[in-house]
């Protein structure tokens, strides 16, 4: 089966000069329109072009928002049909799990939703206007948050990543390009076709365009990523794409990287106070791992467990690990199912584990079903990195020491049991370089605050923070002027 | 006694066959020869070798009555590289070498590790037994290791030179066991990697010592491989910097050191000698392509060609490694060396005897060699008719003291079940497009935020760094 991709650019559709792309994984292929045809119009020659965005209050963006995400009912929409039926091919998530994402999509446009990104990320008034700020000394100060012209490299492991990218972009004013994964190809593309159909002129529809081509295309990448051209790159992922894109920075082009990262979980020796505590902390933990097929970054992937080493700890931990396996399997559908492309070299180094089993315990793994593998020492797996499909590590500690000192600025979320060891902890893992702590079970589900990501502020960082200054004439005037010797 | 009697009877056999006699077998008379063999092989090692037992009872198997049967036997790729590299880290060779007796009939238990605190120095406690492990470069970031015994690998550099004889046909080419030609290849003389070892080994048999290496005196380092393979994991956790360097490694940085400085002279030398001492005499040669073009570059601009004898032997491959050669780069290499005759091959360090490649550029595998094409989703044998693409695996019948049977991590088309190669040879045989799986996943503009950074460095630059 073959999808076409379109080119959509500032309320254009381009579907002309068509190249050929695979997704390899599902044998689905697709086609999008020879980008380096187009290059000129795509970017935004002028930047006081965005002064039209500036025309209209923040309720006319939520509205606009809001009439959008009614059109984006996947029942009715037909360009999200077809995004759902390449993503069915290309993405890791099951039809369950993407269909109720896919119907998630409407709730993200809801105006309580879009003006809380507002109000709890920049502050409605900053993108409003000029903000004055507390005197200090003689002058006044204001500050306003501007958009600004941004590249916008997209994941395609969920598709809110891509839905979430054009509201933030009306929210700031800014102008996106969207270049979208191959993962991923459609989603966004039917997000903004969908807009160009309602409202063709508008201006936020003007300001965003979406785009597929290889990533690492010389040709159209040395083009774009040009301070002339756009001010800000904001790259998600793949950490040899955001290498690769270091080699166009240079002053005046700010790369905001939300980049690949793994998560994992501590459970302290509470969760072994009685059968029923351990019960919840597995389904918890199964959670962590199991939402999304572990296809996110913010999944469970391998587990400290203060059980203790020795004999009767690894016990404890198989116990766990058990428990685990069998919360697991009986996730609800919405949320996870057996992976429908189990990673072949994953498969390999799970069955490798079977020659080394008085070292590790594995519940499950013989077939797509997922696996939960204990370690019978203090060490994870060897293939640690490599866990997704539903496969997680349980490593049975002594103490936590280890696992905190593991904690790197590669680790984003780490859900932990029981939050009295969270409070404890905090501190020293946020040192370390974690970069959210959650309650055990609530790693991929909770995500309740618009807020930090990666350990920064990615909307505060799309835009430009203007400031205005004034001072008393005189005074600025006689700074130029020798004082004579009296 | 024929050669499917004879392979069926004992395929280690094949090393006195004439080689091209294994492309000329009927499918019927290969497929008995290979299931009696493969009976046998299962029959003597069921009982004998603790991982294939614990295999077989999983998978229910008790009896092998068709070649497919084998399918359900066969290793996982990662099954030499499955030991925890904590063993290696905290230098529990006792428990290594426990692992390692599970993959082999060879008794290791008796091996004196007291004074052992590298893997250089397991492997040659190993030695003592009878077998001659074979590591691998590590490139995963583990290195697999390989229970090879040393008799195997005489089997193995035997059964390369009657293909170099007769896989044109029976005395088509020079045979090096009764007319010895210098080895000259760039490379280490000695190591316990599977080409270190082929090439020692084929100094004395093939050059009857006559040899020339890039590092005549070194020993090719285990230690450092796996450096190597643990500096790329621990980058890829962020962790480079913690990672602890093996006293034993700290106390070669001189060496090391040396070595790398040395390393453009040592290859001029290694030039000049090649084209001097040996200007004229047939040679064995075993090199690169890449590395072939740089001397016959460098040779052409000072005017020299036709610098070996016309009988002499190339054993070549890999691809450019990133260089883009000229389209008749072949033509330049040729004219520079003086001679055509090369062999290039499929292989890999789990694998006794390679599949050499033909005219029309397939690769075939000997009888002695069982190939699958598995789906790859389901792990089940495709049929063995027509062509088929998928996952290879291969059934090893060589190796008598442990399983030779591995899933590969290779997508390859396959032919030659039922209908010949266009060259003419009966038997499987892959076409020249070969990817590995981990390429095809990770090669297509996928972006997921999930996952760890890649990294690559040296090892040795790495640990020059460290304790400088």
């Amino acid at each position: 089966m073959s999808f076409s991709v379109p080119l959509l650019f500032r309320g254009a559709i381009i579907e002309s000069d068509a190249i050929e792309y695979g997704g390899r994984r599902g044998g689905a292929r697709f086609t999008a329109p020879d980008l380096s045809k187009h290059l000129d119009r795509l970017v935004l020659q002028r930047p006081s072009a965005l002064a039209e965005l500036y025309d209209m209050p923040f309720g006319e963006i939520v509205d606009f928002l809001h009439q959008l995400g009614q059109r984006l009912d996947p029942a009715k929409n037909t360009a999200l049909q077809e995004a759902f039926e390449l993503s069915r091919a290309t993405s890791g998530l099951s039809d369950s799990i993407l269909r109720y994402h896919y119907n998630m999509i409407p709730s993200y446009f809801l105006p309580e939703a879009v003006r809380a990104i507002a109000e709890r990320t920049i502050g409605l008034d900053y993108l409003e206007g000029w903000v004055e700020q507390p005197p200090m000394g003689a002058g006044s100060v204001r500050i306003r948050a501007i958009g600004a012209r941004a590249v916008h490299i997209i994941a395609g492991n969920v598709p809110v990543v891509g839905v979430t990218t054009v509201i933030r972009n009306a929210i700031t004013r800014s102008d996106a390009i969207i270049k979208t994964p191959s993962n991923d190809p459609l989603t966004t593309a039917a997000v903004v076709r969908t807009m160009i159909d309602m409202a063709q002129d508008h201006p936020i529809t003007k300001h965003v365009s979406v785009a597929y081509w290889k990533g690492g295309d010389q040709a159209i990448e040395q083009h774009l990523y040009d301070p002339r051209r756009i001010e800000k790159i904001i790259a998600w992922g793949g950490f040899a794409g955001i290498k690769h894109l270091t080699q166009y920075l240079q002053p005046g082009l700010d790369l905001i990287t939300l980049d690949p990262k793994h998560s994992g979980s501590l459970i302290g020796r509470e969760a072994f106070a009685d059968e029923r505590t351990l019960q919840a902390v597995a389904r918890r933990l199964a959670v962590d791992i199991g939402a999304m097929n572990q296809e996110g970054c913010v999944n469970a992937r391998v587990v400290h467990v203060e059980s203790g080493s020795d004999a009767e700890g690894i016990k404890r931990a198989e116990r766990l690990g058990q428990l685990t396996f069998e919360a697991l399997k009986a996730l609800p559908d919405h949320l996870s199912t057996p992976h429908k492309a189990f990673d072949g070299e994953l498969k390999a180094e799970l069955d490798a584990l079977s020659f080394v089993d008085d070292e590790y315990t594995v519940f499950g793994g013989k077939g797509n079903e997922g696996a939960i593998i204990v370690s019978r020492s203090e060490q994870p797996v060897d293939f640690a990195r490599m866990l997704a499909c539903r496969v997680a590590n349980i490593v049975p500690v002594d103490d936590l020491e280890t696992a905190i000192r593991s904690v790197n600025s590669y680790t984003q979320t780490i859900g932990i049991f029981p939050d009295s060891l969270k409070a404890k902890l905090r501190d020293r893992l946020a040192y370390q370089g974690a970069q959210r702590l959650v309650s055990l079970g609530g790693a991929a589900t909770l995500m309740q605050a618009p807020g930090p990501q990666d350990g920064i502020e990615p909307l505060r960082r799309m835009v430009k923070w203007i400031v205005d200054e004034n001072g008393d004439g005189d005074m600025l005037e006689a700074q130029a002027i020798v004082k004579s010797a009296e | 006694m024929d050669l499917g009697a004879a392979i069926a009877a004992n395929p280690q056999s094949f090393e006195n066959a004439r080689y091209n006699e294994g492309f000329e077998l009927s499918r019927a008379v290969r497929q008995d020869a290979q299931l009696a063999a493969l009976q046998m092989r299962f029959n003597n090692l069921k009982e004998r070798l603790p991982a294939l037992a614990k295999v077989a009872s999983e998978q229910g198997v008790s009896s092998i009555d068709s070649l497919d049967d084998a399918v359900p036997l066969l290793f996982p790729h990662t099954v030499y590289k499955s030991y925890p590299l904590s063993f290696l880290e905290q230098g529990r060779f006792d428990r290594l070498t426990k692992w390692l007796g599970s993959l082999t009939t060879v008794d290791v238990s008796k091996v004196d590790l007291s004074a052992i605190d590298t893997i250089d120095g397991w492997i040659g406690a190993l030695e003592k037994t009878g077998l001659a492990p074979i590591h691998t470069f590590g490139t995963s970031g583990k290195l697999s290791i390989i229970p090879r015994t040393k008799v195997q690998l005489r089997v193995t550099v035997q059964i390369n030179a009657r293909c170099i004889r007769d896989f044109h046909g029976v005395g088509s080419g020079p045979d090096l066991l009764t007319q010895p030609m210098p080895l000259i290849a760039p490379s280490y003389r000695y190591g316990a990697s599977s080409i270190a070892r082929g090439m020692n080994l084929m100094a004395d048999l093939y050059g009857k010592g006559e040899a020339l290496f890039l590092y005549p005196d070194a020993y090719f380092s285990a230690d450092v491989a796996s450096l190597a393979g643990r500096l790329r994991a621990a980058e890829a956790r962020g962790e480079a910097g913690q990672l602890e360097l093996p006293a034993s490694l700290i106390a070669r940085r001189a060496e090391f050191a040396a070595r790398e400085a040395q390393r453009g002279q040592d290859m001029d030398r290694f030039f000049d000698e090649a084209t001097q001492r040996y200007a004229g005499r047939d040679v064995f040669l075993f090199a690169v392509w890449p590395i072939l073009f740089e001397w016959a570059e460098e040779g052409l601009k000072r005017g020299i060609k036709n610098v070996f004898g016309p009988n002499s032997v190339l054993t070549t491959g890999g691809g450019s490694k990133g260089r883009v050669l000229p389209a008749d780069y072949k033509h330049q290499i040729f004219e520079f060396l003086g001679f055509e005759r090369h062999m290039e091959f499929f292989g890999m360090s789990e694998l006794m005897a390679n599949a050499p490649r033909c005219e029309h550029n397939c690769f075939h595998f000997p009888p002695v060699v069982i190939p699958f094409v598995l789906d790859p989703e389901t792990g089940q044998s495709l049929p063995r008719e027509g062509k088929q693409t998928g996952r290879l695996a291969l059934m090893d019948l060589l190796p008598d003291s442990y399983w030779g049977g591995f899933v590969t991590g290779d997508r390859v088309t396959m032919g030659g079940f039922d209908a010949p190669c266009e060259c003419g040879r009966t038997g499987p045989y892959l076409e020249a497009d070969i990817q590995r799986f981990s390429d095809l996943k990770n090669g297509d503009d996928k972006i997921n935020c999930a996952g760890a950074p890649e990294a690559h460095d040296r090892a040795v630059e790495f640990l020059l760094d460290r304790t400088s």
